[in-house]
């Protein structure tokens, strides 16, 4: 930090810290501030991240896995959960060092440094702006197969696909009107309380625990005869696809403030959310590879899970259940992302690292409208125009470059601030943060080329937009400008 | 100019009869108490078939008019007060006619009695009074009661940053005036419930309110800059976790009156009552008047 009355340099200008000021992330004008009251226990904390998480991706990341992998997408699934779990305990070891709450854009902020603050938020564009498109896509095909069952009405392809998809139609026009959907919830400011999270765990487990009980009657273990085609490569790769389904677990070490004795809780909630996830998915994947040749599920992208069921008993009725369930659980998932998508930006517009127009707040619904419309639309565009496959690779390599941050800040603010108080200590510390870096890069190191082309490509394009734009506009930056007599 | 009481006996009348005296005491303004009697069925019917019920309509507005005489006599003020029924089939559109053959400056009505005493409650008169009173409509919590000689103490106006509410504030100032009361500004702000799962932390809403306080000040302050109001009015916000509580958070005093201004959505020159005005003024512990946007 700059001496009073110097001239800061460009160093300490890009790394300038966020001081965190009591009372901070509290309370407005009135007198509320019991919203530190730890509440939250194991159960209530396990439920949060399993219903974080399952819903993201397991319903459509299949057919983008399975042709990676082979049957062996059964430990790309392990490996992805391991990965999660050891970065989300890194993740809670950060947020509760930070007496902020908030996304890790603004823990980044407080330890890191502005501009590492800026590299992760544009990962976290990616992890819920572009995860909200690819879980609206995903959507839009159980849409289509519940109507088509319940109806017999088929819906036009053109309609239905974009328009570079590998059955290309002109756009996705059902992924468009769910973020419409949801964008008109927000603006009213409806919000989906703990008790509906608590609804949607059931509904999902419930068609995923039919889907496991239907399909492992046409269970075939000749179709693990040959386990990893690609071989360990291709393991890897799937483990970077299906890390996608993944997120949200996070969402375990952000309630670290209201969480009761969190040095106990948090890594048993953790290790209990992830336990039931993996093993969802793992019985999900191993059932699903039962059924059918990997090779099929190529091309399955849309309602993947429901067509299996069909193929396996012949009658769409558990297609149909399963693809309902789907629609339900689908449409609070993305309620859920476009939400934290724009409650990130608008923590960015109050910090001044965007126009100020994203932190505006509507006097008539007292939401960020403004916030909320320019959001939406980016991500209905999105969801209109680009192919799953591609956003679900470009959510993960944001969501892991974000973990790898993390993880790394672990070890930095270890080493830079030793006393800090920290409501949670990462436990096998150096360990556990090496492994989390470790096992991110390995799973970073297989993703597609061209998914590292657009990701970096991103990072740089929202980077120069920091350093022409942020830089100068950040409020904190004008703060200490004051302070400093500039 | 008059004020008109909507009077219904017993079922919460003497809050509206209180409140009416209040105002036409502190405007020096006559005061009709208007009950809405049932109307008889205009077809000519040799038998008479209705003459008992005429009777009965009869009694009834009778009865109004000597329960309300009875409270009135007792009042330590003097305002001029005349009474009369006035058959009709609505008892809202009773009202408005009755209003506008009156020239009346304010209606006034008291709360519903299924609620719990002190608040506003909205019946289904009321309700629709809010949607087409051609004039400012006034309404008590439910078993108001005021010392009518004391005036009110305050006039609080509710005020959200929009042009419309800017000249609401410009009226509700001219109104403090006549009401010999000094004026305050007051926006109320809710914050959200938390999302859940909590993806970006529990207290994401709480910068929303923060950020919304802000704004509301700046607001507040432009009114001052822009003459709507002296510089020494007083501007207060208030936030809470839901509208009783972000109204609870400011002071009231006993006496206060609290204005608020009607959506700019509906008929021009009506009270319209906006969705999130209807709940300010539920969640209100004192009387409220509600302005034409």
């Amino acid at each position: 930090m700059a001496a009073p009355g110097a001239t800061p340099g460009l160093m300490a200008e890009l790394f300038r810290r966020k001081p965190v000021r009591s009372g901070e992330g509290g309370h407005a004008a009135g007198e509320h501030g019991d919203h530190l009251v730890r509440t939250i226990g194991t159960f209530q904390l396990t439920m949060f991240g399993v219903g974080a998480t399952v819903g993201t991706g397991i319903f459509f990341v299949l057919s983008s896995a399975v042709p990676e992998a082979g049957p062996a997408v059964i430990v790309s699934f392990v490996l992805a959960g391991i990965a999660a779990g050891l970065a989300a305990i890194c993740y809670a070891e950060m947020a509760s060092s930070v007496p902020v709450s908030g996304s890790t854009y603004s823990y980044a902020y407080a330890t890191l440094g502005e501009i590492v603050a800026m590299g992760v938020a544009a990962c976290l564009l990616l992890e819920y702006g572009v995860s909200t498109a690819a879980v609206a896509v995903g959507w839009s095909g159980y849409l289509n197969e519940a109507i088509r069952n319940l109806t017999g009405a088929e819906l036009p392809h053109a309609i239905l696909a974009a328009p570079w998809d590998e059955d290309p139609g002109v756009i996705n026009l059902p992924a468009v009107v769910l973020v419409g959907l949801c964008m008109l919830l927000l603006i009213r400011g409806a919000s989906e309380s703990a008790r509906v999270n608590a609804i949607m765990v059931v509904i999902k487990l419930a068609v995923l625990a039919m889907f496991i009980v239907v399909a492992l009657t046409a269970f075939q273990s000749d179709r693990f005869a040959d386990f990893a085609p690609m071989g360990s490569a291709g393991v890897a790769t799937a483990a970077g696809t299906i890390f996608f389904s993944f997120i949200g677990l996070d969402a375990v070490s952000t309630a670290g403030d209201e969480v009761k004795d969190p040095q106990r809780t948090m890594p048993r909630a953790l290790i209990a959310a992830l336990l039931i996830v993996i093993t969802f998915y793992v019985l999900v994947a191993f059932a699903a590879i039962g059924t059918q040749p990997w090779q099929e599920f190529e091309g399955q992208s849309e309602a993947g899970l429901a067509q299996i069921l069909q193929n396996v008993t012949g009658t769409p009725v558990w297609a149909t259940i399963l693809a309902l369930g789907a629609v339900v659980s689908i449409f609070s998932v993305t309620l859920v992302t476009l939400y934290g998508q724009t409650r990130i930006l608008f923590a960015m517009g109050r910090d001044g690292m965007l126009p100020r127009m994203f932190a505006r707040v509507s006097p008539r619904t007292q939401t960020p409208v403004q916030n909320t419309v320019v959001v939406s639309i980016v991500v209905a565009i999105l969801a209109a125009l680009v192919p799953l496959d591609y956003l679900i690779d470009v959510v993960s390599i944001g969501t892991l470059t974000a973990f790898v941050v993390v993880s790394i800040g672990v070890i930095i603010l270890r080493r830079r601030e030793p006393d800090l108080p920290r409501g949670f200590k990462v436990p096998g510390y150096p360990v556990t943060p090496v492994l989390s870096v470790l096992a991110c890069a390995y799973i970073l190191a297989s993703l597609h080329w061209y998914t590292w082309v657009i990701f970096i490509a991103w990072v740089a394009v929202f980077l120069v937009f920091y350093l022409l734009y942020g830089r100068k506009h950040s409020v904190l930056g004008r703060e200490r400008g004051e302070e400093t007599g500039r | 100019m008059t004020v008109v009481v909507g009077y219904i006996p017993h079922r919460g009348g003497r809050g509206a009869l209180d409140l009416g005296l209040q105002l036409a005491h502190a405007r020096a303004e006559p005061m009709v108490v208007v009950t809405v009697v049932p109307r008889q069925w205009t077809t000519p019917s040799l038998a008479r078939i209705d003459a008992e019920y005429a009777e009965y309509a009869r009694q009834v507005g009778e009865e109004a008019e000597k329960q309300a005489r009875d409270y009135l006599t007792d009042t330590s003020v003097s305002v001029a007060t005349s009474y009369r029924a006035t058959p009709g089939r609505s008892v809202s559109s009773a009202l408005v006619a009755a209003v506008e053959e009156l020239g009346a400056s304010t209606l006034v009505i008291g709360s519903s009695a299924d609620g719990p005493e002190g608040r506003i409650v909205f019946g289904a008169t009321a309700d629709k009074l809010l949607h087409s009173s051609p004039v400012p409509l006034a309404i008590g919590p439910r078993g108001y009661r005021s010392v009518a000689a004391a005036g009110f103490t305050r006039l609080t106006c509710a005020f959200s940053d929009n042009p419309a509410s800017a000249r609401v504030v410009a009226r509700a100032g001219e109104l403090a005036e006549q009401l010999g009361a000094p004026l305050r500004v007051a926006s109320f702000g809710v914050r959200n419930a938390t999302m859940y799962p909590p993806e970006v932390g529990l207290t994401a809403e709480d910068s929303v309110l923060d950020s919304w306080a802000a704004q509301a000040t700046a607001a507040q302050r432009q009114l001052v800059d822009d003459g709507i109001v002296a510089a020494d009015v007083p501007c207060v916000i208030g936030t809470g976790a839901g509208w009783v509580e972000s109204v609870g958070s400011v002071e009231w005093q006993r006496d206060e009156l609290l204005a608020v201004g009607s959506s700019g959505v509906g008929p021009l020159a009506r009270v319209f009552l906006g969705s999130r005005a209807g709940k300010l003024i539920r969640a209100s512990p004192v009387p409220v008047l509600v302005l034409p946007a």
